[in-house]
This record gives structure tokens, C-alpha cells and sequence, in this order.
């Protein structure tokens, strides 16, 4: 193994190799500052099977391409503080030059490459999962953007905005085809790309970032290559994984803006509910057949969950595989996507209180005004009550949450799943009760519209009901 | 009875096998009209999942329907 990672403080043993006359051994120690401010001490987390694979590919690639006689890579992971010592990096060569070379290109390549996260805590008590690797700016640029920075919306003040702005793509398909072009020609700083699946031929007809020889290929690496050859300057970090909810909190802390180019809905619930929780705006689109649908979501604003708060079996909305797809539909979706983004990152005005619905047919766009939660609820129906407003021994309590979801209602209730509730016929006044409010409001609109009468909805969800 | 138009979307397009089309009928809410649809057209979806819009602006199930309206049927879209 050349390359691996260590929880505990990194003890090396020098390398030796009887054909090398230069050994350079380099020691990243933590420091107490960065960017201006005052660092007490961090923390590493990796993905270890990435790392430790795209880590060994890394000082194999090093190897090979300063003919070195051999080189080794520990990274720690874990709490560290200062003057603790994070990665140590040796290499050995027939001549010095090469392995000093060597030392220095690992470093930079390792931060991009290998899928390690630092999480910086400050002197104020802060702490901030940091995204290795700083927004660059070059006399290249100045020319590659000097028609954009005509603009009096973009001039040089939004161009450094873009240059110091970090966006996540979550999906890198069909809509990336149309998104990572125009965001990377934009002058982005950094971009992530987030997906676990590799290249088939059945993508090519939409997915144009990839050629025919990359089929079998990981669609993040290829993808890359791609945003690179566009702009070699650009910070691009790949994470070839599934965003679910065990990783989705770290990959989204990092970026300013997130983009969402999956193909589930359950992924781009979970993409929406993060981005609220941790305050990232997020550009979500989709697509069917001839037609997209594209919103950008604020924090605090009206969300995905608002329209959609049940996710629906994925085989009742149809995907591409299913349905069917022209290849431009999610091309020029995702052109639309980058749009947002951009404005966004000049402080234009974007989608953020509309769903946009695209007819490729027609031409058609349609615009739909959306409403959040609390804009919906806001006293408007005599059955959306609010905990503190009612006696609650008067209901009987249903609880129509998933069975796995938490945390359990401490007084007396039942529960009975969501989907279930529209064939039971409800005897008492019934107050129903989810995670939010979202689905008890919508499931009491539709009773109420079937002509049940004595049912109601708990705003704010179950929350509300355990703080009293 | 009172004459509607309906605009259907993404996989409701795909169900219906059109696009608009008009209808008559005596339904006194969104939700009981949209309920209809769904079962005379085998849409496939529960209502909960189809939000109806009018005239640009989301609406309730529980409102009224109203005679001229043009209802946008909007499913959750997957694809990407």
C-alpha cells in the first residue's frame, strides 16, 4: 500500500531503495490561521474506500510520471491540533530533482483528488467543514471572461463573485451535460460532481459531456477531464458515491450553491431538506419525455416538500429509462439550471417563488407561483390548528409519519401510514400528524375535498405537539 | 354542470395520451374533479401526488371548481 490513512499520529518509517540518491520527505503540519481567521484545531473525515483507492491510483500515477523509485503517502484522519502532523508524503528518486518535484505535485493533486474533508474549528467556537483548494485568478482569465465582464451586471466585482463561488453538482447526467459547461465557462472557482455511476452507452444520446471511449468509465473522472480541458485553472473535486443521508450533509457543507442533476425523487427530497437544514440554495430539475421543470429553492423559501411532501413510489412518475427522453430536454434544462445558479451568484433576480414547466413540443413555458408551508397554513383553513390553540385531549391523534421515522409520540396515539389514512373511515375528530405539517395538510385538504368532515392537521408537525 | 379545461403534464400527458382537452361535469371541487380524472383515465397516481394549478397560482383541493377554469395537473417529475 502507498497510500493510507491514519487515526492515530502518523510514525513513518523513511523508505529506502537502493537505486535512489534523493528521498524527499514532506510533513503538512496544522496550523493556527487560515483565511484571516484564528484556528484552534481540526478534524479529517474521508470516504476511506475512495480515498484510499483513488490515493493509491494518485502516488501510482506519481510514480510513473517522474520515474520515481518510490513514493508513500500517510493521511491522518480524526482531531488533530496545532502543530499535529496531517500528512506525510515521501518520495525516492535515481536524482533529487525528480523527487522534489514529485513531493510538491502530490500535494496539490491529493487536495482535489482524494476525497478527504478538513473541518476547521476557530477560536470563536465555530467549526466549518472546509473544501480544500483556493478560488484562482489568472491574467488567462481576464481575457477568457472579458466579453462576460462587458456586462454592467457581471464587471470585474462579479467575475471575482464566480471565481470565489464553489457549486455542487449532485447527478452528473443528463442535466450536467447542459449545467457543467456553462457554469465552468462562467469562471466558477470550484465544482464538485457527486455520482456513483459509470458511463453507458445508453446515455450518450443526452449525456454530452461523454464520449463513446468513456462507456465503462466513472461519469465523475470523465466529467472532470471535460470541465478541465475547458478551464484548466478550475478547482475540480469528484466524489463517486451515492448522495444518501449518511454522506449528504458533508458533500453539501462545502459548496455555496448546489445543483441537482439526479433522476430519483427520493434523492432530490433528501437534496432539498439538506439544503434547507444547513442553508445552501438549490437548483433542482427534472425531466419527462418532452417537457422540464426547474425551481430554484432558497433557504427558508418555498421548498421541493412543499409541492411534493410525499415521495411517491419511484414507478408511478416514470423516468428516463421508463418513459423515454429527447436528448435535449435535460441538455438545455440544465443550461436553464446554470442561469439560476449564475444570477444567483450576481445577486439577479432567479427562480426562487415559481415552478417553471417547460413543453419542448410548443415552446410552451408556463409559470407557476409557489407558496412555502407557512404561507400556505397561515390561518387560512379552520382545520390547520396550531397545538397551543386547541385541547388536544378533544382529538384522537394519528400519527401518519413512515413507520422507520422518529422521533415516537410520547402521548397516546395511533399510527396509521399516510397512504393508508383515505380508506379509513374516521370516526372521532381525528388531529393528524407528520414530521412538518406538510403531509397532515395535504392529506386533510384531500379529505376535506372527498367531504370528510372532523379531521385535522397539526402545523409544524410533531415538534410543536412534544414542546408543550 | 360547468365545462373546464385541462392541461395535463410529464407522466399524466403520458397516461392520458393527450394534452388538453375539455371536459363537462358536476363535481363541485378541484379534488373531487381531479379524483374523477384519475379514475376514469387510469392517471396512476394518488391524489396527494398531483398538485392542480389555476391561472398561475396553486390550489386546494377543498376549492371550489369553477365553470371556464383551466386546470394545469403538475406530477412530481423524477427524470434527469
Amino acid at each position: 500500500m502507498k497510500f493510507s490513512l491514519s487515526d492515530a499520529p502518523i510514525a513513518a518509517e523513511h523508505i529506502t531503495h537502493n537505486a535512489a540518491g534523493g528521498f524527499v520527505v514532506f510533513e503538512g503540519k496544522v496550523r493556527n490561521h487560515a483565511e484571516g481567521r484564528s484556528v484552534v484545531g481540526l478534524e479529517y473525515e474521508a470516504f476511506p474506500e475512495m480515498a484510499l483507492s483513488q490515493g493509491e491510483a494518485l502516488v501510482q500515477e506519481a510514480i510513473e510520471r517522474f520515474g520515481l523509485s518510490e513514493a508513500r503517502v500517510i493521511h491522518r484522519v480524526g482531531q488533530l491540533t496545532i502543530g499535529d502532523t496531517a500528512v506525510v508524503v515521501q518520495t525516492a528518486s535515481p536524482h533529487r530533482r525528480e523527487a522534489f518535484e514529485a513531493c510538491e505535485w502530490i500535494m496539490d493533486q491529493l487536495k482535489w483528488r482524494v476525497p478527504i474533508w478538513k473541518r476547521e474549528t476557530y477560536s470563536s467556537g465555530v467549526a466549518e467543514w472546509v473544501v480544500p483548494g483556493e478560488a484562482v485568478s489568472s491574467p488567462v482569465d481576464d481575457e477568457m471572461f472579458a466579453r462576460q465582464m462587458r456586462l454592467p451586471e457581471v464587471g470585474p466585482e462579479g467575475q471575482a463573485a464566480l471565481a470565489g463561488a464553489r457549486v455542487l453538482l449532485v447527478g452528473v447526467g443528463g442535466l450536467a451535460a447542459g449545467s457543467l459547461p456553462s457554469l465552468v465557462g462562467s469562471g466558477i472557482g470550484t465544482l464538485g460532481l457527486v455520482d456513483a455511476d459509470l458511463v453507458e452507452l445508453s446515455n450518450l444520446h443526452r449525456q454530452t459531456l461523454f464520449a463513446a471511449s468513456d462507456v465503462g468509465r466513472l461519469k465523475v473522472e470523465r466529467a472532470a477531464v471535460f470541465a478541465r480541458r475547458l478551464r484548466p485553472e478550475l478547482t475540480v473535486q469528484t466524489f463517486p458515491v451515492r448522495l444518501a443521508g449518511g454522506n449528504a450533509e458533508q458533500l453539501v457543507s462545502g459548496y455555496d450553491w448546489i445543483v441537482d442533476g439526479t433522476d430519483s425523487l427520493n434523492t432530490k427530497l433528501l437534496l432539498d431538506r439538506v439544503c434547507q437544514q444547513l442553508g445552501r440554495p438549490l437548483v433542482t430539475a427534472s425531466v419527462h419525455q418532452f417537457e422540464g421543470q426547474l425551481m430554484t429553492i432558497r433557504p427558508g423559501g418555498p421548498c421541493l416538500a412543499d409541492l411534493f411532501p410525499e415521495p411517491p413510489p419511484e414507478h408511478c412518475v416514470g423516468t428516463c429509462a421508463q418513459s423515454g427522453v429527447l436528448g435535449v430536454v435535460p441538455s438545455l434544462m440544465g443550461v436553464l439550471q446554470a442561469n439560476e445558479v449564475i444570477k444567483g451568484i450576481l445577486g439577479l433576480p432567479v427562480l426562487d417563488d415559481k415552478l417553471l414547466l417547460f413543453d419542448f413540443r410548443t415552446l410552451e413555458a408556463t409559470t407557476i407561483r409557489r407558496k412555502s408551508s407557512g404561507e400556505l397554513s397561515s390561518g387560512s383553513s379552520t382545520w390547520d390548528v396550531d397545538a397551543t390553540s386547541i385541547n388536544l385531549e378533544s382529538f384522537e391523534l394519528v400519527d401518519i409519519r413512515e413507520p422507520h421515522e422518529t422521533p415516537e409520540l410520547t402521548r397516546p396515539h395511533r399510527k396509521v401510514p399516510m397512504a393508508e389514512c383515505y380508506e379509513v373511515e374516521w370516526q372521532r375528530p381525528t388531529l393528524f400528524v407528520c414530521a412538518s405539517g406538510r403531509r397532515s395538510y395535504r392529506l386533510v385538504a384531500d379529505l376535506r375535498a372527498r367531504g370528510v368532515r372532523g379531521v385535522f392537521s397539526l402545523q409544524g408537525g410533531v415538534e410543536c405537539l412534544e414542546r408543550d | 354542470m360547468k365545462t373546464v379545461t385541462i392541461r395535463y403534464f410529464a407522466v399524466l400527458r403520458e397516461r392520458r395520451g393527450l394534452a388538453v382537452e375539455q371536459k363537462t361535469t358536476s363535481c363541485e371541487s378541484v379534488g373531487d374533479f381531479v379524483e374523477t380524472l384519475i379514475a376514469e383515465h387510469r392517471l396512476g397516481l394518488p391524489p396527494a401526488l398531483i398538485r392542480v394549478a389555476i391561472e398561475g397560482e396553486f390550489v386546494d383541493p377543498a376549492d371550489p371548481l369553477q365553470e371556464g377554469s383551466e386546470l394545469v395537473l403538475i406530477p412530481p417529475v423524477a427524470g434527469g
